[in-house]
């Protein structure tokens, strides 16, 4: 079955399929398994944007890193806050240099006309993230909005409208439509829900925590140099502790850090000691530290050895 | 040949969108376009890239992602990427499970899975308690409304309070808290540029939203009523309220009380039936309102206002936990209880001790001055 082709702009790295996809991942050091991958190829083929939805360090912003490596591009990065609004993510005017240039040009013989258009040309336009995804030149970036959950209602509609046409009007310089779409990656840590509307507009994806075989692949690619008895054993010991009903489960990001953190302090095998003096990695509230004990160290051990 | 087989495969996934549907997915008309246009970039006879680009395409919240493997596995069959006709004319199990599947109390329901058992658990008991439901028709309308102007006053000094509530994000503003450069730059150009009149950003108001839960089951008879006009009066001030009765289920009268004149008002509600006077499941109310009305309803700018007694049938559990994600999604969880209004009364009831901790705001409701009080709680 022969696929639509969008126009192969990068001309780089393009993948055939989700398997050659996942394959490319894996060289760059990320573990996608095959339903991430088909997402994420999907993002590449349908120019649809993807929500990534899961718990906090399971690698949903890693995708966007090691997508815009694969393709060879840019990586434009969003960070969502409550409160965020269009200056600083879309654009701003350089107020104090059209200031600046107003004063220049004071004695300048031109129309008012004339003065006005250079003090709203390109030269005054601070570029916030959006408008840059859209103004790129060579190839299409990947745009990443992380955390979308965290910005208000108001900015998600705004989002919706930058989503669909992918054009940007400025009022003084006129509609700015995109050369190059962008790949966009939104990641979201559900704490609240997005709007139906944007959520319609997007693929979805669900991280969940990983299988012990794939978070020791995940640990064998990242950290090479740690002895695979003492990976099995912190995998199995953090993957233990998921079960347990912590606040804030460790994710990925955790298991990894803590295995670093075992491996500096010169330990071989996983004790009760190591599991007291690490606690710090995997437990990151008083409430969650009180839970792993009581749930018992020398049970969690006997789980994991 | 190729060509028939893309749009039998293309019908095959319209209708499994179909059936994806009657099991509670949004799949719409712009998610199905994009399954079908996903269908064809990717090598559809890989069972597991097929099943991927439907899951990406089709869902849109983790409930969906998680309920859709053994979905497509139903309808696809052993990892077939077309159901098991080969004639044009599908006769997959969706149409056989779908009749069963309206069947029950409603289609919020229909979630498979672990869910079912304790969905069914509910429905027949939602019936055992409808037996006491005497769905008695009141009319309101022969009730006095003289203290109506009073209830408005109130309302309109809680509105007040309210509103001064401000969203960061910033709007222009006439007071002097933040230069808003963009605007000084345009109003001064015609004087080149020099800054004579400046432009001022401040913080934009923004009102909350009120979601009123209404509790009219027996024990409630005294309240209910004044208590429906106080729910009138708030919405004929605010823009943005929503309220609810409930008793052993959940119905919305917020349209009703949008009626301009109060007694027509009344005379419509004691005709909608629900559950006047019946018994009270606040737990089984509250997650029928989270399942219903929740998503939509509940945001980070509303405020929950439940009016009840907390005299509950129910199960406590089932109220706290509903009342845990209640409270997520709002900013705050308002209980008034009009029992409070009595001198010894301790919040000693099964369903008001698992609720209290999820409750922001505990305050009696009994008469006006202690809906008045109330301005300063908000």
């Amino acid at each position: 079955m022969s696929a639509i082709e969008p126009e192969d702009e990068s001309g780089k790295d393009r993948s055939a399929d989700p398997d050659a996809l996942m394959r490319n991942f894996e060289r760059l050091g990320y573990i996608a398994d095959r339903s991430l991958a088909t997402s994420i190829f999907l993002i590449t083929k349908l120019r649809k944007p993807l929500l990534i939805e899961g718990h906090a360090g399971l690698g949903k912003t890693e995708v966007a890193k090691v997508l815009a490596t694969m393709l060879g591009t840019e990586l434009i990065r969003l960070q969502c806050y409550e409160g965020l609004d269009a200056s600083s993510a879309v654009y701003e005017w350089n107020y104090q240099k059209q200031l600046l240039a107003i004063k220049i040009q004071e004695g300048a013989a031109q129309t008012v006309e004339e003065k006005e258009r250079y003090i709203f040309s390109r030269e005054f336009l601070l570029e916030r993230p959006l408008l840059k995804s859209i103004l790129a030149q060579e190839a299409s970036p990947v745009l990443l909005i992380d955390e979308i959950d965290r910005a208000d209602e108001a900015f998600e509609a705004f989002l919706l409208e930058l989503l669909s046409d992918f054009q940007i009007s400025i009022p003084e310089m006129g509609t700015i439509q995109a050369t190059h779409i962008p790949y966009v990656i939104l990641t979201s840590n559900r704490t609240r829900e997005l709007s139906d509307a944007l959520k319609r507009r997007c693929l979805y994806h669900w991280i969940d925590y990983p299988t012990f075989e794939k978070e020791m692949r995940i640990v064998r690619t990242r950290l090479p140099d740690i002895e695979e008895e003492l990976s099995k054993q912190m995998v199995r010991y953090v993957q233990a502790l998921r079960k347990l009903d912590m606040e804030k489960p460790p994710g990925v990001a955790e298991t990894l850090d803590c295995v670093q953190a075992v491996a500096l302090l010169g330990k071989h095998q996983l004790s009760a000691d190591v599991i007291e003096e690490t606690m710090g990695c995997v437990a990151k509230s008083m409430e969650d530290g009180a839970r792993l004990r009581a749930a018992g160290i020398d049970q969690l051990l006997s789980q994991a050895t | 040949m190729r060509q028939e087989h893309a749009q039998q495969l293309a019908g095959s996934i319209v209708d499994f969108c179909r059936f994806l549907r009657t099991h509670g997915f949004s799949a719409d008309m712009r998610q199905t376009m994009t399954a079908l246009e996903a269908a064809k970039t990717i090598e559809v006879r890989n069972p597991q890239f097929f099943a991927s680009a439907l899951q990406t395409t089709l869902c849109s919240t983790m409930e969906e992602w998680e309920q859709f493997p053994p979905l497509f596995q139903t309808f696809w069959g052993e990892s077939q990427p077309r159901p098991r006709s080969t004639s044009g004319e599908y006769k997959g199990p969706s149409r056989g499970e779908s009749p069963e599947q309206k069947e029950g109390s409603s289609l919020f329901l229909d979630r498979p899975g672990k869910q079912t058992g304790a969905a069914e658990g509910n429905t027949k008991a939602v019936y055992g308690a409808s037996t006491q439901q005497r769905l008695k028709k009141v009319d309101f309308s022969q009730l006095p409304c003289d203290d109506l102007a009073l209830l408005e006053e109130i309302s309109l000094r809680l509105l007040r309070r309210m509103s001064q509530r401000l969203s960061r994000r910033l709007a222009i503003s006439e007071r002097p808290t933040r230069i808003d450069l963009r605007r000084s730059i345009r109003r001064n150009i015609t004087r080149g540029g020099e800054p004579l009149v400046l432009a001022y950003k401040g913080k934009k108001p923004r009102k909350n939203k009120l979601v009123i839960l209404l509790d009219i089951s027996g024990s409630m008879n005294f309240y209910s009523l004044f208590l429906v006009r106080f729910a009138y009066a708030l919405q004929a001030r605010f823009e943005r309220v929503h309220t609810f009765l409930f008793s052993t289920n959940v119905v919305d009268i917020s349209d009703l009380l949008r009626t301009r004149y109060l007694p027509e008002a009344l005379r419509k509600l004691s005709q909608r039936a629900a559950g006047w006077s019946g018994g009270t499941r606040i737990g089984e109310s509250l997650r029928q309102f989270n399942q219903v009305y929740g998503r939509k309803l509940l945001s980070r700018d509303s405020i929950f206002i439940i009016l009840s007694d907390g005299w509950d049938t129910g199960e406590p559990e089932l109220l706290a936990s509903q009342l845990r994600k209640t409270k997520a999604r709002v900013q705050k969880v308002l209980w008034l209880n009009p029992l409070l209004g009595l001198k010894d009364y301790q919040p000693l009831t099964r369903g008001m001790a698992a609720a209290l901790p999820y409750v922001d705001v505990f305050a009696p409701a009994h008469n006006l001055e202690s809906l008045l009080a109330l301005e300063r709680q908000l």
